[in-house]
């Protein structure tokens, strides 16, 4: 524990330096980089004990304002769901250096650095946090310090808009939160979490779905997703990147911890996730498939990895109700693996879509192209990215799914409606495992292949050496857990063992499927090397040509003609078309030498459209007709004040 | 030993059949037809040629024939070919397998994109498409097959003390099983009605039109990778239709291929007496499969257990 504060210690002190240095900006740059770098391996280094000893707990508190007790624990979960933190992060700090750099932005730029450092901490903290008191207060700092981070580009009005959702969806959820922890409070009368276990099973029930609503909200479940795809293009890359493959997280730690220290066994907990899950995942990648902003799209993936997460979790808690360890253990540590591989592939989409954002300046993937060539590095490592979130051996995002489909598929043997669960569990990570590399080959595709659709595109160069960095290191871990899985799963199942009702699979029973996959995953290798070796062969001393695509007749091809991403995905996406709005709007050909068409299409997300028709509007709309309190005279306020503070006085 | 003889026989005839389909297409056309050994000769013929590359290409588009080949070689070796066992098997290979043939598609997706042909990626988008629906189908046959004997892996389908067969106490569920993944066979393999492998018009291609860049060695690693393809999906219903665990050796193997023979044979009669559907029908020709089978799923919930 010691370690743990000393590396949060060294990661605030990091952040002040960067707010007071940031006139020297290279060297302030630098500094923070080699400061916060430091504190994460310290991070990284305390975490091990747990991870290795799951049974060592260790515990901090201090109390606070006389009244309350600040209290931190690590376990072995918390340690799990730090790794991502500390791993992750100081690889997207090491990404600002040629990133954040504009020199007419040092201040914010400071400020930026000092925010990012506090969110670290903070989550740090969530992690750790265990009783209710110091739960809320991280989680708040934790909220509060990435919105911050994403309204960087505050002169902007689409951050700031932007900035706004978030708000309003993190705070919202976090009342939600405290809703279900005071219920727990006014029942137990304490603030410790381990007193959860002793309430009646319907206020478990209730606490666990009002706390669901602020953990989903942050996790981004569907419907309560809607921030990710406004926050994520509005936040620079390297925060889009943190944010989305580690601080979401903190809602599926939130989840799973709560879900641990209330102690249920009920079927009704798996089920609920199982659903929100499968809908989160379907909807996410269809939606996901729909936007043509990289980073919109990168958001939508999120929810739907968030989903995959779910399912795994989802089938852990009914094989729990249902007494099936097998599945329980194994879903449970797919849920909980894909939390540390979507930390990695995430964030190395994102940094990747900075990358192309920062040469080309366009985040529309149908003027973008080509970038394989001008972009090498860049271009490999998202296409290992693309490869691993689309869940294909083999790489890291594979194991995990593996993993959630071989508890799923243990579950099977139940009867009744958990057997109509897992099912649908399983049918659903089929499709999402197929939509997900549709979407990703047509972001490969459409983004890094073929010709540049435009001029930026065409000029792009290769980002700076702290840029491409992180992303190999980033890719590289991908191919590593994906054909070295065991110790990756090994910690997994530590893991969840804070989850007492769950009797995990043992050790060598779980070291037999991890050989297995990493014998396929070889295997494979091993024949692609084979079919590498006899392509050279068959290719020995013949002529190569070079010369233009066939254009099936066709003489005079332009880039224009390419498809585009809107023409590959229109088909699936028409298919989920009820749950997807399309809009079309075409110009028409009216004379016979017709002037400038116009065609624009765009597919809209059912969950935000009825927000805004059902619940926005309509809420304005009263609201306008008390617009007449607000009119600007300051002694009518100050009478307002009084009289509410006369009429509170009464019921005291 | 049986293991490795099997494999290679497998790996060494599978090129053989696609000459049948075509045998029983000319006969229903009433034309001679070409010789049976013709993939072998066209195999041949791109091997001896070299290639000419697109400017447009990168390093992706030589992959994208490597990788698809490589999952169809992986796939083969845990196979049980006429119930030899295979070189590899573990329990859950069957999830491993067809996330490797995604793999494979997924190569050949992006180097049919690298092309920068507007062709090619029309059959592109067409191709994730229909493939996303057949594997649904694919794993509720698994969910299907677990429900019947609780396992997970070719060999323990097919080989072991209760192997899944139409003798078994439950085919009449497997007649569902084998309609739909004949249908999921002609999807993933681009055969009629699915996709037309004879067309001659780009723009009515899935399979076809994203290799149209391919040439020489390159794409004869493709037809490669797809005559093992289609191979394994045959090889499966094979297996699903007689069990190869009562006699042993050489009659079996007799046996297995004249299966796979009259496979081929229906794979081509369809060829002879169907047209291609349109494309908008295509879902609803996959989801049928997936209707057929989550069907039997679900009856195992009671009636058949």
């Amino acid at each position: 524990m010691d370690t743990f504060l000393l590396s949060l210690i060294v990661l605030f002190a990091g952040g002040i330096f960067s707010l007071l240095t940031y006139r020297q900006f290279n060297l302030m740059k630098g500094a923070y980089i080699a400061i916060t770098a430091i504190g994460c391996l310290a991070g990284l280094f305390s975490i091990m004990t747990p991870l290795q000893e799951p049974s060592v707990v260790v515990t901090f508190s201090r109390p606070w304002l006389h009244l309350f007790t600040l209290s931190f624990t690590l376990d072995a979960l918390s340690a799990f769901f730090l790794i991502p933190i500390f791993a992750v992060c100081p690889l997207a700090v090491l990404y600002s250096f040629h990133y954040m750099d504009k020199a007419d932005r040092k201040g914010s730029t400071g400020v930026n650095f000092f925010f990012f450092n506090i969110l670290i901490a903070s989550m740090a903290l969530v992690a750790t946090a265990d009783n209710i008191i110091s739960f809320a207060l991280v989680w708040e700092i934790m909220s509060i310090s990435s919105f911050f981070l994403v309204i960087y580009d505050y002169q902007k009005e689409e951050t700031r808009r932007a900035g706004y959702i978030y708000f309003i969806f993190s705070q919202a959820g976090a009342m939600f939160i405290f809703a279900a922890f005071a219920l727990a409070y006014s029942r137990t009368g304490s603030y410790d979490f381990a007193a959860f276990a002793g309430m009646p099973g319907t206020i478990k029930i209730i606490v666990f779905f009002l706390a669901l609503v602020g953990f989903g909200s942050k996790a981004g479940i569907f419907p309560l997703h809607m921030w990710l795809p406004h926050a994520h293009p509005a936040a620079p890359s390297n925060i889009s990147a943190v944010m989305s493959g580690v601080m979401i997280k903190m809602g599926i730690y939130g989840i799973i911890r709560l879900y641990a220290v209330l102690d249920v066994t009920d079927l009704i907990f798996g089920q609920t996730l199982l659903t929100l899950g499968a809908v989160s995942g379907v909807l996410g990648v269809v939606y996901a498939l729909g936007k043509h902003d990289l980073k919109k799209l990168l958001a939508y993936h999120s929810v739907e990895n968030i989903g995959i997460i779910l399912i795994g979790a989802g089938i852990g808690m009914i094989g729990i109700a249902s007494d099936n360890m097998v599945m329980a253990s194994f879903g449970f540590a797919g849920g909980l693996l894909h939390v540390l591989n979507h930390s990695i592939f995430k964030s190395l989409l994102f940094l990747g879509a900075g990358a192309v954002l920062q040469k080309t300046k366009t985040r529309h993937i149908d003027q973008l192209g080509g970038l394989i060539k001008r972009m090498p590095i860049t271009g490999k490592s998202f296409l290992i990215g693309s490869v691993s979130i689309s869940g294909l051996p083999p790489f890291n995002g594979f194991v995990s799914e593996f993993l959630i489909y071989y508890g799923a598929f243990h579950g099977l043997t139940l009867s009744g409606s958990s057997f109509i669960f897992t099912m649908f569990g399983i049918i659903s990570l089929a499709i999402i495992g197929g939509l997900a590399a549709a979407c990703f080959s047509k972001v490969v595709g459409v983004v890094f292949l073929g010709e540049p659709r435009s001029e930026n595109a065409a000029m792009a160069v290769e980002a700076g050496g702290t840029i491409t960095l992180p992303m190999i290191i980033l890719a590289a871990s991908c191919l590593v857990i994906g054909i070295f899985p065991d110790p990756f799963v090994q910690s997994a199942f530590s893991g969840m063992r804070a989850i007492k009702v769950l009797v995990p699979v043992t050790a060598p029973e779980v070291a037999i499927v991890t050989a297995n996959l990493a014998l396929a995953a070889r295997l494979f290798l091993g024949m692609l090397l084979f079919s590498l070796v006899l392509r050279k062969i068959f290719y020995r001393n013949k002529v190569i040509e070079r010369g233009p695509t066939w254009g099936c007749g066709f003489t005079q091809p332009t880039v224009k003609m390419q498809y585009t991403a809107t023409s590959y995905a229109r088909s699936v996406i028409n298919f989920y078309r009820p749950f997807v709005l399309i809009r079309d709007s075409y110009s028409g050909i009216s004379r016979i030498f017709p002037g400038r068409t116009t065609y624009e299409t765009r597919v809209d997300d059912i969950a935000e459209t009825a927000l805004t028709d059902q619940v926005v509007t309509p809420i304005l709309y009263l609201l306008s007709k008390f617009r007449w309190i607000q009119h600007g005279h300051i002694q009518l306020y100050i009478a307002y004040i009084v009289v509410t503070i006369i009429v509170l006085l009464l019921f005291l | 030993m049986e293991s490795y003889l099997s494999l290679a026989i497998a790996i060494l005839a599978a090129p053989l059949f696609p000459g049948i389909i075509l045998k029983v297409k000319a006969f229903f056309a009433g034309k001679k037809g070409p010789p049976l050994l013709i993939k072998y000769y066209t195999l041949a013929k791109l091997l001896q040629k070299g290639s000419v590359y697109s400017n447009s290409t990168s390093f992706v588009f030589t992959l994208g024939p490597t990788v698809s080949l490589a999952s169809a070689l992986v796939v083969l070796l845990f196979f049980p070919f006429a119930g030899a066992d295979p070189l590899f098997s573990f329990h859950g290979d069957v999830i491993v397998l067809f996330y490797l043939m995604a793999i494979g598609r997924f190569f050949t997706v992006i180097a049919a994109l690298d092309t920068a042909s507007p062709f090619e990626g029309m059959g592109a988008a067409r191709e994730v498409f229909f493939s996303t629906l057949a594997e649904a189908t694919i794993f509720t046959i698994l969910i299907l097959f677990y429900r019947l004997n609780g396992s997970l892996s070719f060999a323990e389908y097919f080989t072991g003390e209760n192997p899944i067969s139409l003798a078994g106490a439950s085919g009449a569920l497997l007649l569902f099983a084998i309609v739909s993944l004949f249908m999921v066979l002609l999807t993933e393999n681009s055969r009629v009605p699915v996709d037309d492998p004879a067309t001659h018009l780009e723009l009515t291609m899935i399979h076809e039109v994203m290799i149209l860049d391919h040439s020489g060695p390159d794409l004869a690693l493709i037809e490669l990778g797809a005559f093992y393809k289609l191979f394994f999906y045959s090889a499966f219903i094979t297996h699903l239709m007689y069990p190869f665990t009562l006699a042993h050796g050489i009659s079996n193997g007799v046996i297995f291929y004249i299966i796979i023979a009259i496979i081929y044979g229906a794979v081509g009669m369809t060829e002879s007496i169907m047209a291609r559907y349109k494309m908008n029908l295509v879902p609803k020709f996959i989801l049928t499969s997936f209707a057929l089978v989550f069907f039997a799923a679900i009856l195992t919930m009671g009636v058949f257990q």
